[in-house]
């Protein structure tokens, strides 16, 4: 696979001022964990609604206004256009703020911005999502996206890992997957819990012990960057390339558009070049501040 | 090519006052910037000493607001601002400075394009002054250019005693030129006159680098951690040498609440050279000072060549001449050790 292979984009659908959040309507609210929220919203703007178009593995900047803005991927697919989802950790003062709002609170969002996964080249491969707590978000929405076209897919293997069984997101669509006889889905804790009867392990070994082939396929990493640390050398082991290896990366951003500064590594801008990359771009890079 | 007389020069720019909100190299509120002319001062004609501030400011302001926001019963309205900025004159910026005008352009211009900037852009003239007193540290002559060269203005003057010698560059240029009165043709003696004070100036440019050279060792001492730890350990990460850098562009978005339950979303200046500008809830790639002055240095003569095929630096000295510890980013660039490639240089080399 060529560099340029990920690098799918989709631009701004709005013209003029980029920087010009459109507000959105906050409809669904789902508890996932003690501290991640999914957030269902849709746009305020009826023709942005019916016109708006993004692709898994694209982020926004999602603004609560007066205190500021904030960047997560679309954790919804583009194959379900009901409406919009953000899977949000509270850990800083724009994600707390976000937790505290209710259902018909309205949000600012600017996007789609960065590239998306790369489905032609996944398609007609096998594929194998390995996510950790929070990191299964973007991965929540390429998994849709592909189980939506299940035929244009070769095997899929899905290994999910949380430190505790209560640390695990999107536990109803984890359901609906195991029940997916199309799916080898494989959910793991950290440490042995009361009434956990499913894997205890970190994910890295997990996925070692599922050991899915890397004839053909793809492997899709999101999660802690430790997690993704530990992971990459046990696919290398199980015979993927860097090539065959994508995952997306975290920077603290606040354009969104490459100007700002921040996010880059070395001359990569990971808002604009990214989020996401293979295991080979990543290899390349000039500098390890990522 | 045409002139005008010095002590003319007042009337031309009461003229373009009519049509421009006028910006003069001033001292007025303490440090020299660019500030609204006000109609009486005429010491920055004889001054020809560039600024501190750097006339970025006039497109990216320090601070700047992006649009105002308040809740009402149907929910958020956003209000607008600054779609269509007052037209301005820059009079008297030296060519380095508008060189780095030229180079921010870029980042403004590239993939999406920012209206905050491009319509300040649009909205102005950029009247040069050739340089005829650089400072010590300045060297833009190892930029590829000089202390006259009028590739990035619309209007070049040069100081020739008397008068100041007129090149229009721009239709742009031409056009705000145009009627001006007191403008006559010069001589082949005033442009002879300065040809020789564009020469002197230039030759008193002392300080060089060689960015050939800087090319070739730059890829090689990226990851040499000791000698960018020796470079930036004098460091005080008070970011002077960004905000008044005139090609440092990055910033900052920001909100703010007013009691009436109104509020408005700045942008203003940030600095690669603060930990918290990278800092994410769990990790900072750039915790390490040496991590942020290689940044700094790579940023202008590493990536930016490689992203828009220039050096984001125009030589203009300020961050040496400001810097409250002398770090000298032209003793880094002439100091780069040879360096030996690394295994990673070498196989992408061989690949």
């Amino acid at each position: 696979m060529t560099i340029s292979d990920i690098s799918h984009r989709k631009r701004y659908l709005a013209e003029g001022n980029v920087y010009l959040p459109h507000i959105a309507v906050i409809e669904k609210i789902i508890d996932e964990t003690p501290a991640v929220k999914t957030f269902h919203f849709n746009f305020k703007d009826e023709k942005l609604r019916k016109e708006f178009t993004f692709e898994s593995g694209q982020f926004g900047e999602y603004s609560i206004l007066g205190t500021g803005e904030a960047t997560f991927c679309i954790s919804s697919s583009p194959t379900r256009r009901d409406d919009l989802e953000c899977a949000v950790a509270r850990v800083g003062r724009v994600t707390n703020a976000l937790h505290r709002l209710g259902v018909g609170a309205e949000i600012g969002f600017r996007g789609p911005f960065g590239n998306s996964f790369p489905l032609d080249y996944m398609a007609g491969k096998n594929l194998v999502f390995v996510a950790g707590g929070i990191g299964l978000a973007p991965l929540h929405s390429l998994i849709w996206n592909v189980l939506d076209n299940r035929a244009k897919y070769g095997n899929i293997d899905i290994v999910y890992g949380a430190r505790t069984p209560r640390d695990l997101c999107f536990k109803y669509d984890l359901e609906a997957w195991e029940k997916d006889s199309s799916v080898n889905m494989t959910t793991t804790v950290d440490r042995e819990a009361p009434d956990w009867q499913g894997n205890v392990g970190f994910v890295p070994a997990v996925t070692e012990k599922v050991a899915p082939a890397a004839k053909n396929a793809v492997a899709i990493v999101c999660g802690p960057p430790i997690m993704i640390r530990f992971t990459f050398p046990v696919l290398e082991k199980l015979g993927f390339t860097p090539a065959q290896m994508i995952t997306t990366l975290e920077k603290r951003m606040k354009c969104g558009i490459g100007k700002c500064g921040r996010c880059n590594i070395g001359e990569i801008y990971v808002c604009r070049d990214g989020p996401g990359f293979s295991y080979e771009q990543i290899k390349s890079f000039r500098s390890d501040e990522y | 090519m045409k002139k005008i007389k010095k002590q003319n020069a007042a009337r031309l720019l009461e003229k373009w006052q009519k049509e421009f909100t006028v910006f003069v190299p001033s001292k007025a509120s303490g440090v020299a910037q660019m500030a609204v002319w006000d109609g009486q001062d005429l010491a920055f004609l004889e001054h020809n000493r560039n600024t501190v501030i750097p006339p970025k400011a006039n497109f990216l302001p320090s601070i700047q607001k992006m649009f105002g926001f308040r809740k009402e019963e149907g929910g958020y309205v956003l209000e607008p601002t600054d779609e269509d900025p007052p037209k301005q004159l820059l009079f008297g910026i030296h060519p380095c400075d508008a060189r780095a005008i030229a180079i921010i352009d870029m980042v403004f211009k590239d993939a999406y394009e920012d209206r905050y900037y491009l319509s300040r852009r649009q909205n102005t003239v950029l009247v040069g002054m050739a340089c005829t007193s650089p400072y010590d540290n300045c060297f833009c002559t190892s930029l590829g250019f000089g202390p006259a060269d009028a590739t990035d203005v619309d209007i070049m003057l040069t100081d020739i005693g008397d008068s100041f010698l007129i090149e229009e560059i721009t239709d742009k240029g031409k056009e705000v030129l145009a009627g001006a009165k007191d403008v006559m043709a010069a001589t082949p003696a005033d442009e002879k006159k300065a040809r020789a004070v564009k020469e002197s100036a230039k030759a008193r440019v002392s300080t060089k680098i060689d960015t050939d050279e800087i090319g070739k060792r730059l890829p090689l001492v990226f990851d040499d951690r000791k000698f960018w730890e020796e470079i930036s350990a004098k460091c005080v990460s008070c970011g002077i040498c960004t905000f008044l850098c005139p090609t440092c562009y990055c910033f900052d978005i920001n909100d703010e609440m007013l009691r009436d339950g109104s509020g408005a979303r700045y942008r203003n200046w940030d600095c690669c050279s603060f930990a918290v500008y990278t800092k994410m809830p769990t990790e900072n790639p750039r915790e390490d000072k040496w991590r942020r002055v290689r940044q700094k240095v790579y940023h202008k003569y590493a990536f930016y060549p490689e992203l828009f095929g220039i050096i984001g630096c125009t030589g203009c000295g300020r961050c040496i001449r400001q810097c409250p510890v002398n770090w000298d980013i032209t003793q880094t660039l002439n100091s780069l050790p040879a360096g030996t490639p690394t295994k990673k240089q070498e196989t992408q080399k061989s690949s």
